[in-house]
């Protein structure tokens, strides 16, 4: 007897031993920017509890690995954006499985076979393409497939600081603020604030910046209804249209309508701090300059918070430059399990969208997008508008970020004075153009 | 006597029919084996890259292909491209910022700190901690200092209700912020070189000049300067290979800008090889670094077998 049961033991710890490998959980590697808080939420599983991007992708993320046992998702931070390290890893054959790409720079690596089309996944999961908004949707097709499983539609906004507007006069009598409906009320509303608050109607990183300025005259080129990108191999920046939007922002500069010397951090810190009136910053900082709102004793919370699209300074479209993030699958040989793995990861990403639109960065599925849970979210009221204004680059336009600094760079030159207009923009078009010439 | 003159043609004559003595330094295929493993990796990775990189720089080619024979296209592409020149005189102007004053602060605090007390050593440890930082802390340490608003620079300003130089946006300014935080890294090594050869100047020619009465001014000129002129030299050939390569503090703290104007060349391969993907226009601007540093080594390589020559 007991030698039967010394048998039955020794039999059944080897059949487990045996066992264990196929229980070993399934590794994914994943790679995104949107920076690294593991000192506040390395451990949070719970979405709910944390503000931005950082904290919220992190405890998404968090929350899958907690959720799913026989999966370990294996994140890689990266410096935003990371493409330049993500190049070196496809070059080298060491991609990660899933990473964070911009709607704008999926044709990039798409063009080049390296990412998988998702198309079977998503439909083997149970999410389709008709679930996504238009924006989203068309933004992750590429050749009539979807290359990436968008999260979100983002843009610039008018993030304002409603206590110094009102001691500029800058408020309408139900409270919220007046914006100007043409360049010459912007120069003359920018010069009001100055003479009432003492300090600049606009905070801006102008320091070594080049995607701040590049998004600005997308939006005011959109808005004049220049098709500057009508041929996606060659762009005409070098017209009337783009010269008013950089005269502009000249005049701004120039009239000390805007701060100068702050970089991206520096930037932030003096709009908390209430050195100026509008801060041009994305959708990704609203959730966390709402906070700062409701906290006493800040800049923000003296006399309120608010958000809204660009104002339409020009005649033509209503539109602004938007684009998306997304989650891309790279091409590579997997097992059944590692695919279906990704595939439950995309799926947990599709079905938490609503945590991650709190943000600011607007939902990527329709059924977040007209959710009252979305609408009743801070601010979602004046900036929904950005799903129907948001335009992004025609998707033939290759290497985007690429393009977004020559631009970025010859802009800079002709606000702060480096260069006159007209060789900054003669410049900025035959260096465009001289890099997709060569793609 | 006589006997040992009989015999010793003998003896000579039976030692060559005994022995052949072997040439040592005949050559030999087996001592290849020494040098193998070397020539192994001085092959991997430094020949074939080098060739990798100048027959890429004949094609255009992207990160995920080889692309076509260009020819001299995109040394062309180079010679037409004003960022490109803008950034070979970017790098000049940064070496010549630096080098001049590496040389000299270098001298000088090697001449204070040239003398055997315990707060010379302090200071010498002091000067020469800074070498030991990476690049990544040295740019941090100097953003800091920089920055405005909450900076070092700025808050020192304000003191005095003054506004503080933009040394990181201010397109004047730029190149010398990013001068002023790799001088302050980079001073260690000249001022060592400079104590080493200091120490070696004996010290009774030093004796003598006090004997004739020179004043501090007539040593410095006469004897300290003439002694230490190779040293000088090799400091100032160092300092501009070195310089030459200036990447990590210019993308740290400016990326470049404002308008690439803090763009050296180095920061030029990188952003159109891997940010633009342009691969072989980044291994012809490779190619143009690679001559201009092999200039700066052979005159190194000139001036120092000349003196040689003259010794």
């Amino acid at each position: 007897m007991k030698l039967k049961k010394i048998l039955f033991a020794a039999v059944s710890a080897g059949a487990m031993l045996l066992a264990a490998p196929s229980f070993a959980a399934t590794e994914l590697s994943v790679q995104r920017f949107f920076g690294a808080c593991d000192a506040d939420f390395g451990t949070n599983t719970d979405a709910t509890k944390a503000v931005g991007e950082c904290g919220i992708i992190t405890s998404l993320i968090n929350k899958f690995n907690a959720d799913n046992p026989d999966v370990h998702v294996n994140v890689t931070t990266v410096e935003w954006p990371g493409y330049d390290q993500l190049t070196a890893q496809f070059a080298s054959g060491d991609a990660p499985d899933i990473v964070t790409i911009h709607e704008s720079v999926l044709s990039d690596y798409q063009s080049k076979g390296l990412l998988m089309p998702l198309d079977d996944l998503l439909k083997s999961v149970g999410v389709t393409p008709d679930a996504f908004t238009d924006a989203a949707r068309n933004g992750a097709t590429k050749d009539g497939k979807i290359y990436g499983l968008p999260t979100d539609s983002w843009t610039m906004l008018y993030h304002v600081n409603m206590d110094l507007f009102k001691q500029a006069g800058l408020v309408n009598a139900d409270g919220t603020p007046i914006f100007p409906k043409s360049p010459e009320e912007l120069l003359a509303q920018a010069e009001q604030f100055k003479q009432k608050t003492g300090k600049p109607y606009f905070v801006q990183n102008l320091a070594n910046e080049t995607a701040l300025y590049t998004r600005n005259l997308y939006t005011y080129l959109f808005q004049q209804d220049s098709d500057f990108f009508a041929d996606p191999k060659h762009v005409k920046l070098n017209t009337p249209e783009a010269r008013k939007v950089v005269e502009m922002y000249k005049a701004i500069f120039e009239k000390g309508y805007t701060t100068k010397d702050l970089d991206y951090g520096g930037s932030i810190n003096a709009f908390l701090a209430g050195e100026g009136g509008v801060h041009l910053n994305g959708t990704w900082v609203v959730g966390d300059y709402n906070a700062q709102s409701e906290t006493k004793g800040t800049a923000l919370n003296k006399g309120g918070y608010a958000v809204y699209p660009y104002p339409q300074l020009f005649g033509g479209a209503h539109a602004q430059y938007a684009d998306g993030h997304t989650w891309a699958v790279s091409q590579k040989d997997r097992t059944p399990e590692q695919i279906a793995a990704i595939g439950r990861f995309l799926k947990f990403f599709a079905d938490n969208d609503f945590e991650w639109s709190r943000t600011g960065h607007l939902p990527a599925y329709k059924a977040v997008i007209t959710s009252d849970a979305f609408k009743a979210l801070p601010h979602r009221n004046t900036i929904s508008a950005v799903a129907d204004l948001g335009k992004p680059l025609p998707s033939a336009v290759q290497r985007q970020f690429a393009i977004q600094d020559i631009i970025g760079e010859e802009m800079s030159a002709a606000i702060s004075g480096q260069k006159d207009v007209d060789t900054a923009l003669a410049d900025m078009e035959s260096r465009v153009n001289e890099l997709l010439a060569n793609i | 006597m006589v006997d040992r003159l009989a015999t010793s043609p003998t003896a000579t004559l039976a030692v060559g029919v005994r022995a052949p003595t072997a040439d040592i330094y005949a050559p030999q295929w087996r001592n290849f084996i020494f040098v193998a493993p070397f020539l192994f990796f001085f092959t991997t990775l430094l020949l074939f890259p080098l060739l990798w990189g100048m027959w890429l720089s004949f094609h255009k080619a992207d990160t995920f292909s080889s692309g076509n024979f260009v020819g001299l296209g995109n040394y062309a592409r180079l010679y037409h491209d004003k960022v490109f020149l803008q950034s070979i005189w970017n790098t000049f102007y940064f070496a010549l910022l630096t080098v001049p004053t590496l040389a000299l602060i270098g001298l000088f605090l090697a001449l204070c700190l040239n003398r055997r007390t315990r707060t010379a050593a302090v200071l010498r440890t002091l000067f020469f901690s800074s070498s030991v930082l990476s690049v990544t802390i040295v740019t941090l340490i100097w953003r800091i200092v920089f920055i405005p608003n909450v900076g070092l620079l700025s808050t020192i300003y304000g003191w005095f209700g003054a506004t503080a130089p933009a040394f990181i946006s201010d397109p004047s300014l730029a190149m010398i912020g990013i001068a002023i935080a790799t001088i302050w890294w980079c001073i260690g090594l000249p001022m060592m070189l400079f104590l080493s050869a200091l120490q070696q100047i004996p010290q009774d020619i030093y004796e003598a000049a006090a004997l004739d009465n020179a004043n501090r001014w007539q040593t410095l000129r006469s004897i300290t300067l003439p002694s230490i002129k190779r040293t000088f030299i090799l400091v100032i050939i160092i300092q501009i290979v070195l310089q030459f390569q200036l990447f990590g503090q210019a993308w740290l703290m400016t990326r470049g800008g404002p308008n690439n104007l803090t763009k050296p060349i180095v920061l030029y391969i990188y952003d159109t090889a891997f940010r633009r993907w342009d691969l072989g226009l980044g291994a012809a601007a490779s190619e143009i670094l690679f001559i201009l540093i092999l200039v700066a080594a052979m005159a190194q390589y000139l001036v120092t077998r000349s003196r040689g020559d003259q010794a």
